[in-house]
């Protein structure tokens, strides 16, 4: 019996790929940079910023789908991601700007007062001039990028080797997580952590060295780079899933005490796929950010985390297209629904407005899939492929809480 | 004969509950045995503290040859160091196929790295088809384990047992909810499985034990009431009252 390709075995991946390469040549071909000119360079950014959600998606299905952990914290890694490469995009920025008017000068300004009025520039806002010990790197773009998966990976790991050490599961890690990402953005909010306080980094779109090359040109690049992370991710992650560390970790999801009496080291697992996937989330955040613009320490609370598991749920945990599908399509309806262009709803005696209502839906929706189709909006792939029900009568596939539900798996 | 698990004096308590009580128990490297007793005689905590996963208050065990002792050690170091466990409820992988079950349990590198990497090869691959007709499950092997029969599941689980190479099988009622058929090969799969191994069975079922003929050890209150052939251990007064007796 010859063992056959990666792609053979999981078609869902060539599917996957070939869908987002045309939605890729599609968006390019409709862009204002190279094409029609039908997208805006607006509507462009959104949907670049989409791509590195369906990323972080596709690691929170890893983490949750396969491996059972409930984290309620990767938007924290998410976050820092962008952080580290706003960082960078900030100092060379006003780099650029401080050294372009103080040229003029009588007398050309020495290297320490450059960087000192970087630092007013900077640091104005919250009242500071001085550079703090974490910017030591911030003029080396290397350096960042290398941050961008370092400082989330070891958080990750600090994090989780301390949590699965001591055996914590089910909810109260993902209390934990939450907790760890409460912590570092109200760690964020205050003014001497180092990074702008409530004000975050801002002015990220205007990358160094690019300020001559218009956004529409910038936005469709980010899109590519983003499209490109999301499918390198994906190829990652189903490879990851395909053999046997894939088996493990959907053991440990079902029946960890299983796994462990098969010799397994079950925290090892846990830590490797946590800390791989907070990469993963920190590299889609690094994409995400200079695409939004700005980063602050609102974009780590806690809910952004929880949102993240609801388009996984949405989607269909379990299978990495169903986290894409999940994340593109709520975060899409989102963005819909709360920038003002949903049509209010008139009942005569209230008006419902999307902007205030969309959450409520959200939650309603939510509900409705968890209760009625617990395989998600990818469930519907299934309807196709003539996938049934394993007849379970009503079990779980496993005794762990994080296990599949009778209804989530298919024969 | 050389002792491949040595358990002495072993006590350990439940909120007051003395579970196992001053327990002691030997097995050889290639021995079959079976442990009968009461509900509530401790049999399954007496599992749980070879494997690891209940650490007891006082007492000393020892593992193989070199005298290990298995109380600083993980389930899964347990694990690795050859003892194998079948629960009492059949516990296999329900989400994936019968040949990925098997996969997971032979014995190879167990670290998340190495199994990263690892790819099944000709070797595996027919090691488990070998494994699967042992079983009788030879042409369920890409069926998902969660359709199959109850008593499937058991052997399934049982193969997954043997393909861990273990030194000692420590096997909780293999016999619960089985048809007499599938009893049948139940005892012979355990019984050629101890010739070249440790196996000790907890069954409840006297016919089922009659059956594998082998010594048997009697558990009552967290103790070794009696031990030895099943036709004397039966005449002992002591467990006539305390369970034959019921």
């Amino acid at each position: 019996m010859q063992r056959r390709p990666l792609v053979a075995r999981h078609p869902s991946i060539l599917i996957f790929l070939a869908l987002l390469a045309l939605f890729t040549l599609g968006v390019t071909l409709l862009s204002e940079a190279y094409g029609t000119g039908y997208l805006s360079t607006s509507f462009v950014k959104t949907l670049g910023k989409t791509l590195c959600l369906c990323l972080v998606a596709v690691a929170m299905d890893l983490v949750w789908g396969y491996a059972g952990i409930l984290s309620l914290g990767h938007f924290a890694f998410f976050g820092l991601g962008g952080y580290m490469i706003g960082m960078w995009l900030m100092y060379e920025r006003t780099r650029d700007i401080v050294a372009g008017s103080m040229a003029e000068a009588a007398i050309p300004p020495t290297e320490q007062e450059i960087v000192d009025a970087i630092g007013t520039q900077i640091f104005g806002v919250v009242g500071a001039s001085e550079f703090p010990a974490i910017w030591a790197f911030a003029d080396s773009l290397l350096l960042q990028l290398v941050l961008v998966v370092a400082v989330p990976g070891l958080l990750a790991l600090v994090f989780g080797w301390l949590a699965f050490r001591s055996r914590v599961t089910g909810v109260y890690l993902s209390i934990l997580t939450q907790a760890m990402t409460l912590a570092l953005a109200l760690y964020l909010f205050q003014n001497d952590s180092g990074l702008r306080g409530n004000n975050g980094l801002s002015g990220l779109q205007n990358i160094p060295g690019l300020t001559d090359v218009p956004q529409s040109h910038v936005s469709m690049w980010f899109l590519w780079a983003s499209a490109a992370a999301l499918a390198l991710g994906y190829v990652l992650s189903a490879w990851i899933v395909s053999g046997k560390f894939g088996s493990v970790l959907r053991g440990i999801r079902d029946n960890e005490a299983r796994v462990r009496f098969l010799g397994y080291p079950v925290e090892q697992y846990k830590l490797m796929i946590f800390t791989v996937t907070a990469m993963i989330a920190g590299i889609a955040g690094a994409l995400y950010y200079p695409q939004a613009g700005i980063i602050n320490p609102a974009e780590i609370a806690p809910i952004a985390s929880i949102y993240l598991a609801v388009w996984v749920a949405i989607g269909g945990r379990g299978r990495l297209y169903g986290a894409v599908i999940g994340a593109a399509f709520v975060s899409l309806v989102s963005s819909w629904f709360t920038g003002g262009q949903a049509p209010d709803v008139n009942l005569g005696f209230y008006t419902i407005s999307w902007v205030d209502w969309w959450l409520i839906l959200l939650g309603l929706s939510f509900v409705a899939v968890t209760i009625f189709a617990p395989r998600g909006i990818g469930g519907l792939v299934d309807l196709i492929a003539d996938a049934r029900r394993p007849d379970r009568h009503g079990a779980d596939l496993g005794p762990d809480q994080g296990a599949l539900r009778e209804k989530e798996a298919d024969r | 004969m050389s002792t491949l698990l040595e358990v002495s004096g072993v006590s350990v308590t439940f909120d007051g509950f003395r579970a196992i009580n001053n327990l002691s128990f030997n097995i050889g490297p290639a021995e079959l045995r079976a442990i009968i007793g009461p509900n509530g005689a401790g049999k399954t905590t007496f599992m749980d503290i070879v494997t690891g996963k209940t650490k007891p208050d006082e007492g000393r065990v020892l593992w193989g040859e070199k005298n290990v002792s298995l109380l600083k050690m993980s389930e899964a170091q347990i694990a690795q160091a050859g003892i194998g466990r079948k629960f009492q409820r059949p516990t296999v992988f329900e989400d994936q196929s019968v040949e990925d079950n098997l996969l997971m349990a032979l014995a190879r590198p167990r670290g998340p790295l190495s199994v990263l990497f690892w790819r099944a090869s000709q070797k595996a691959l027919s090691r488990v088809r070998e494994l699967a007709e042992e079983i009788g499950l030879a042409d369920q092997l890409s069926r998902k384990s969660g359709e199959l029969s109850h008593g499937q599941k058991q052997w399934l689980e049982i193969g997954m047992l043997l393909a861990q190479e273990p030194k000692l099988l420590l096997v909780d009622e293999p016999a619960a909810g089985m048809t007499p058929e599938e009893r049948e090969h139940t005892t012979s799969l355990l019984v050629e499985a101890a010739k070249t191994r440790a196996v000790v069975v907890v069954e409840h079922d006297m016919e089922f034990v009659r059956r594998l003929n082998c010594k048997v050890t009697v558990l009552h209150e967290g103790s070794v009431l009696a031990e030895g052939k099943l036709d004397h251990v039966t005449a002992n007064q002591k467990v006539i009252d305390v369970y034959l007796g019921r």
